[in-house]
C-alpha cells in the first residue's frame, strides 16, 4: 500500500491510492458480505452482531422493532456496499462515497471479528496456529487500517483529543 | 472498541460531513443502576423518556465511534468523544433520550452504522 492511501483533496474529496491488490480483495469481500446481507444466515453469530436488538430485554417489543426495521437496515448495508464497490477504482471519493466506505469496511470487520472472537486484546500470535485464521485475522487489521486512515483523510483532527479532555 | 496506533499523518482540508444532521438539544446524562430486567410493559408509565445507550464492543475503532455520533447526531468533536470514551472506559454511554419513536429511529440509525445500540426507559 502506497504511504497514504487516501488524501483529502481541496474539493472536499478524498483521493484514493491503493494497490490494485488491495481493491481485488475489497471487492472481494464485497461480495461475500453482499451476500450474507442477502441470505442473512439466522445461526451465524457473526452475521448477526451485524443485527443487535434494540430491546434485548423485551421480546415481544423486538419483534415490533425488527418488524419495522430490518428491510431498511438490510437494504441500507447494500446500498452502501453497492457504493463502495462501485467506487473501488476511484480516483476521488466524494463524501458520499466515504460514508459508504467507512461504513461497509466497518461491516466487514463486525463479521471478521465476530468470525475470529476478537477482543480488544487480540494479536497475531492468538491466530498464528491456523493459517487461514491468521490470514483473515491480518485482513482485520488492514481493514481497520483503511478505515482508520479514511476517516483522517475526511478530518485530519479526528485522532487528536479536543481541548476539553486533554 | 479497538486501539489505533498512529501510522502516518494526513494533511489537508476539513470537510464537512455533519452539515445535515439533526442535533439533539439536551447533552445525554451517564445513568448508572442496575439491569432494570423485563417489566417495562407492566409499568404505566407513557411520559417517561426513553434512553439510547451505545455498548462497548471490541470490532470498533475508536474514531469511527467518535464520527459516527458526529455524524448522526451533530454533537460537537469533545462531546462525541466524550461519549466515546464513555463506551470505551465504562463499556456503555447514552448517547440520546426522548421520546420512544424517535429514540427507535436513533438506534435504527446506530445499527446502520454498526454499532451496538440498545434502548430502555429512564426510570
Amino acid at each position: 500500500m502506497s504511504r497514504e492511501p487516501f488524501v483529502a483533496t481541496p474539493g472536499g474529496g478524498v483521493e484514493v491510492h491503493l494497490r490494485h491488490d488491495v481493491i481485488t480483495m475489497l471487492g472481494e469481500l464485497c461480495d461475500q458480505l453482499e451476500e450474507l446481507v442477502k441470505t442473512r444466515p439466522p445461526t451465524d453469530a457473526a452475521v448477526a452482531r451485524l443485527y443487535p436488538p434494540a430491546y434485548p430485554d423485551d421480546p415481544l417489543r423486538e419483534l415490533e422493532f425488527e418488524r419495522m426495521t430490518a428491510d431498511d437496515l438490510a437494504s441500507g448495508r447494500r446500498s452502501a456496499l453497492d457504493r463502495m464497490r462501485a467506487t473501488l477504482r476511484a480516483r476521488v471519493l466524494g463524501s458520499e462515497d466515504a460514508d459508504a466506505w467507512l461504513r461497509t469496511l466497518n461491516d466487514i470487520r463486525l463479521v471478521i471479528g465476530g468470525r475470529l472472537e476478537v477482543t480488544e486484546e487480540s494479536v497475531p500470535e492468538d491466530f498464528a496456529a491456523d493459517e487461514i485464521a491468521a490470514d483473515t485475522f491480518a485482513i482485520y487489521g488492514l481493514l481497520g487500517e483503511l478505515q482508520w486512515l479514511l476517516l483522517l483523510a475526511i478530518d485530519p483532527a479526528a485522532d487528536e483529543p479536543p481541548e476539553e479532555l486533554r | 472498541m479497538a486501539k489505533e496506533a498512529r501510522i502516518v499523518s494526513s494533511a489537508g482540508t476539513l470537510p464537512s460531513m455533519h452539515g445535515g444532521a439533526a442535533t439533539m438539544s439536551t447533552a445525554p446524562v451517564e445513568i448508572e443502576r442496575p439491569d432494570v430486567g423485563t417489566d417495562d410493559r407492566d409499568l404505566p408509565a407513557p411520559d417517561v423518556p426513553w434512553v439510547v445507550i451505545v455498548w462497548n464492543d471490541p470490532v470498533n475503532l475508536m474514531t469511527y465511534v467518535t464520527w459516527v455520533f458526529q455524524h448522526l447526531f451533530g454533537y460537537p468533536r469533545a462531546q462525541a468523544t466524550k461519549l466515546m470514551l464513555d463506551v470505551h472506559h465504562k463499556g456503555r454511554a447514552v448517547v440520546a433520550n426522548g421520546p420512544r419513536e424517535r429514540c427507535e429511529s436513533d438506534v435504527a440509525r446506530l445499527h446502520a452504522y454498526g454499532l451496538w445500540a440498545t434502548m430502555q426507559q429512564d426510570r
